[in-house]
C-alpha cells in the first residue's frame, strides 16, 4: 500500500472515528464497521463488479445497514470516492483509534513455549507499568527463541530472548 | 584455521563472564518499500533527521526524509539483504567516522573502513560527520602561505591557509593535477609548516583512485596523506558523506593545532549523488533538476574550511574543492554556486592545455580573493605585477595578429609576456620550493630572460636551477626561507643572475 493510499485510510478512519460522542458508541461503531467489513469481504466481486452500477451498490448497502445510517453513510461515501478498496485498512485503523479512545495498549509477546496464566498476567502487568494503560497481549510461541521473551509494543522491541544473547556473544566473540 | 591471540581460553571464558544480560530495548520500524538505495519504512516515530538506523546484517542507513506515516532511509551498504518487512533498529547516533593519527597514510571509505589492506585502523575518537562550522570568534584571517609548488599558482592565484580555492576546468585540463601536486609538494616543506593532506575522491573509477594513491606512495606523500575514497561503484549515500568524512577527519587535525589541506575530487559528482538520492527520496526538484537545498550541500561543507584563532590552536584547514565543467560552461548551476562560495578560483582551460600551456591556468579568470594578504612579501615582491603584465600581453598579442606596426614598448611588452608565458609552464610532478620560484620568476620579472629565444627559455630555467643548487645553495636557502627582499640579498640574486649569463648554454 503507497503512502497516499495510507494517508487517505487514517483520515476516513479518523473521520468515521469522530462522529462518536462516547466510547461506547465508539466501540459499537468500531465492531459495526469490522462486521460490515467481513460480510462485505465475502462479496467483493459484486462489490468490485463495474456491471453493477454504483446507485444499486448503494442501495444494498442502505438496506442492509437500514439500523445504523452513519455506518451506512461511510460505507456509501468511501464507493462514491472510489476509495473502496482501502476498507480493510481503514478498519484496522479505526480499530487502532478506538484502542486509544480506551486507553487500550496492544503488545505482542514472543515465548520459546507456552506461557503460564500466571506468567501472561505478570507479563501485562510489568508492561502497563512501563506503558501506561490497560495492555492486551497477543502471545505467540516461538521456539526459535530458545528462552526469554521478545516484546513488540508501541514501535518499541524489547528483546530478552536467549536467541539475541547468542547472537551478542558470538558479535562480542567474533570481533 | 589459525587461533587468534584473542581466543585464549581465559580472554574467552572472561567475555563471556562479563557478558552484559541486560535486555535490548529499541524502538523499531519495518521497511514497507526498497530500492535504488532507498528504503521506506513505517514506524520509528521518535527518529531524528539524519540518524543512523540498522537494518540489521551489516547494513546501515541514515534517516532523511521524516514523513507523514514513514521514514525515507539512504542505505549505506548493498540493498539485496533488505526487503519489505525487515526490522529496522534506531541507533541513537549520528553518523560519524574514527579519527586519529593512525589514519594518516591510509585509504579508507567514507565510514572509516580500511580499504588499503593494511589491516584495522586503531583509533580511540570518532567525530560525528556533519559538524557545524567553527564561528566567527573561533577563526582569525587567513595570513599564512600554503605553497602548492606551481610557479603559476603561488605567484598570480596565492592560496592561504585556511582558504578555500576552487579547481575548476573541464575534463582532462590538469585539475586533479594541480591538486596533486599541491599535496606532493608538502614534502618540501619543513615538518613544522608541513600540512596534513586530505584527498576525498568522489564518484571517480576505482583504476583512478588506485593511480593517485600510486602517485602519492611514489612521491612519499602517503606518509602525511590520508585518501578516502568512494568511488562510482559506491552507493550514492557513500559518495554523498564522502567530503564531510574527509573533512571531519580533518577537523580533528585541525583543532590539534595542525595545517591540514583537504582536496574534494570532485563535487560534481557529490552534487550528482546528492540529486540522485533527492529525486529517489522524492524531494521536488528544481534547476538542472538539482535539489533545492544543493547549495546548502556545498556551503556547509565549505564553510567548515577556516583558520584558527591562537587561542584555539591555531590550526587551519585549506580546502581546494574540485569542480568539472562541461564545455568550459561555468555558469551552470553547480560551478557558479561553488564559485560564489569559495574564495577564488584557478580557472583551466581546454584550449591553453591544447597549446602546450600547462598548467593551464587562465590567468584573467583565476582569482584569489584572500590569498594575496596571506603571500610571502619575497614572492609579492618579484610576482606583483605579474598578472596584469601577463593579461595586457594577451591583450596586445590580439592586436599583433593584425600584423598592425607597434612602437618600441608594445613590442617590449609583447617580448616580455612569450617569455612569462614559457617560464609559467610546468611539468607535472615536479612542485619548486619557494626560494626556487622566486629566483626564476625574479629572472623573468627583470629582464634577464629578454635576452634568451622563447624556445630557450624552460632549458634557462632548469639550467639556472641545476646551476644554484650546486653552486649557490647558500642563496637559495636564504630565499627559501627568507620572509622579505631585502637589499642585500636582492643584490646576491642580482650577482648571481650575471654570474649565470656566462654560464647558461642555450640549446641544450
Amino acid at each position: 500500500m503507497n503512502s497516499t493510499n495510507r494517508i487517505a485510510a487514517q483520515r476516513y478512519a479518523a473521520a468515521y472515528d469522530a462522529l462518536s460522542k462516547t466510547n461506547e458508541e465508539a466501540s459499537r461503531r468500531s465492531v459495526l464497521l469490522h462486521e460490515v467489513q467481513m460480510a462485505l469481504d465475502s462479496q467483493q466481486e459484486a462489490m468490485n463488479s463495474p456491471r453493477i452500477t454504483l446507485q444499486t451498490k448503494k442501495e444494498v448497502v442502505r438496506t442492509a445497514l437500514s439500523g445504523s445510517p452513519e455506518t451506512a453513510n461511510f460505507i456509501e461515501l468511501l464507493l462514491e470516492a472510489k476509495r473502496y478498496y482501502l476498507l480493510p485498512e481503514i478498519t484496522r485503523r479505526v480499530a487502532t483509534l478506538l484502542d486509544d479512545r480506551l486507553g487500550i495498549v496492544r503488545a505482542q509477546v514472543y515465548a520459546a513455549k507456552e506461557l503460564t496464566a500466571a506468567q501472561k498476567r505478570h507479563t501485562e502487568q510489568v508492561l502497563a507499568k512501563r506503558y501506561g494503560g490497560e495492555i492486551k497481549a497477543d502471545f505467540i510461541t516461538d521456539p526459535s527463541l530458545l528462552g526469554g521473551l521478545k516484546i513488540i509494543c508501541r514501535g518499541e522491541q524489547i528483546d530478552g530472548s536467549l536467541q539475541r544473547r547468542f547472537a551478542k556473544l558470538e558479535e562480542e566473540l567474533t570481533k | 584455521m589459525a587461533i587468534r591471540p584473542e581466543e585464549i581460553t581465559s580472554i574467552i571464558k572472561s567475555k563471556i563472564e562479563h557478558f552484559d544480560t541486560s535486555v535490548d530495548i529499541n524502538e523499531i520500524g519495518t521497511v514497507i518499500q526498497v530500492g535504488d538505495g532507498i528504503a521506506r519504512v513505517h514506524g520509528l516515530n521518535q527518529v531524528k533527521a539524519s540518524e543512523l538506523v540498522d537494518f540489521g546484517n551489516g547494513v546501515k542507513g541514515m534517516a532523511m526524509n521524516l514523513e507523514y506515516d514513514n521514514v525515507g532511509c539512504v542505505l549505506m551498504g548493498p540493498d539485496q539483504q533488505v526487503h519489505e518487512g525487515t526490522t529496522v533498529k534506531r541507533t541513537g547516533e549520528v553518523i560519524s567516522i574514527p579519527v586519529g593519527p593512525d589514519v594518516i597514510g591510509r585509504v579508507v571509505d567514507p565510514l572509516g573502513k580500511p580499504l588499503d589492506g593494511k589491516g584495522e585502523i586503531k583509533t580511540e575518537k570518532t567525530m560525528p560527520l556533519d559538524i557545524v562550522a567553527p564561528g566567527i570568534i573561533d577563526r582569525q584571517p587567513v595570513k599564512q602561505p600554503l605553497q602548492t609548488g606551481i610557479k603559476a599558482i603561488d605567484s598570480m592565484v596565492p592560496i592561504g591557509k585556511g582558504q578555500r580555492e576552487l579547481i575548476i576546468g573541464d575534463r582532462q585540463t590538469g585539475k586533479t593535477a594541480i591538486a596533486l601536486d599541491a599535496i606532493i609538494n608538502q614534502k618540501n616543506i619543513p615538518a613544522a609548516e608541513r600540512c596534513i593532506c586530505i584527498y576525498v575522491a568522489v564518484g571517480q573509477k576505482q583504476s583512478t583512485v588506485a593511480q593517485v594513491v600510486k602517485t602519492l606512495t611514489d612521491f612519499g606523500a602517503m606518509d602525511y596523506t590520508v585518501v578516502v575514497s568512494a568511488t562510482a561503484s559506491d552507493p550514492a549515500s557513500l559518495l554523498y558523506i564522502a567530503p564531510y568524512a574527509g573533512c571531519a577527519i580533518g577537523e580533528y587535525f585541525m583543532w590539534q593545532g595542525k595545517d591540514v589541506l583537504i582536496v574534494y575530487d570532485d563535487l560534481s559528482k557529490h552534487a550528482q549523488a546528492y540529486r540522485q538520492m533527492s529525486l529517489l527520496l522524492r524531494r521536488p526538484p528544481g534547476r538542472e533538476a538539482y535539489p533545492g537545498d544543493v547549495f546548502y550541500l556545498h556551503s556547509r561543507l565549505l564553510e567548515r574550511a577556516c583558520k584558527l584563532s591562537n587561542e584555539n590552536g591555531g590550526g587551519s584547514l585549506t580546502a581546494l574543492p574540485i569542480i568539472e565543467t562541461q564545455a568550459n560552461d561555468v555558469s551552470a548551476y553547480i560551478p557558479t554556486n561553488v564559485i560564489s562560495i569559495t574564495d577564488g578560483q584557478i580557472y583551466l582551460e581546454s584550449s591553453l592545455f591544447l597549446s602546450g600551456i600547462k598548467p593551464a591556468v587562465n590567468v584573467g579568470l583565476s582569482v584569489s580573493r584572500v590569498g594575496g594578504s596571506a603571500q610571502r612579501k619575497t614572492m609579492r615582491k618579484v610576482a606583483g605585477t605579474l598578472r596584469i603584465d601577463l593579461s595586457q600581453y594577451q591583450e596586445l598579442a590580439g592586436f599583433a595578429q593584425f600584423g598592425s606596426e607597434l612602437d618600441k614598448e608594445s613590442q617590449r611588452q609583447i617580448e616580455r609576456g612569450k617569455r612569462m608565458t614559457e617560464l609559467l609552464k610546468q611539468n607535472q610532478y615536479s612542485p619548486l620550493k619557494v626560494g626556487e620560484e622566486v629566483l626564476v620568476l625574479y629572472a623573468g620579472t627583470h629582464g634577464y630572460l629578454d635576452t634568451v629565444s622563447v624556445a630557450d627559455v624552460l632549458n634557462y630555467e632548469q639550467q639556472l636551477l641545476s646551476y644554484v643548487r650546486s653552486e649557490h645553495a647558500a642563496v637559495l636557502d636564504e630565499l627559501n626561507q627568507s620572509q622579505e627582499l631585502t637589499e642585500a640579498l636582492e643584490g646576491k640574486v642580482k650577482s648571481l643572475l650575471d654570474e649565470f649569463k656566462t654560464v647558461f648554454r642555450a640549446g641544450k
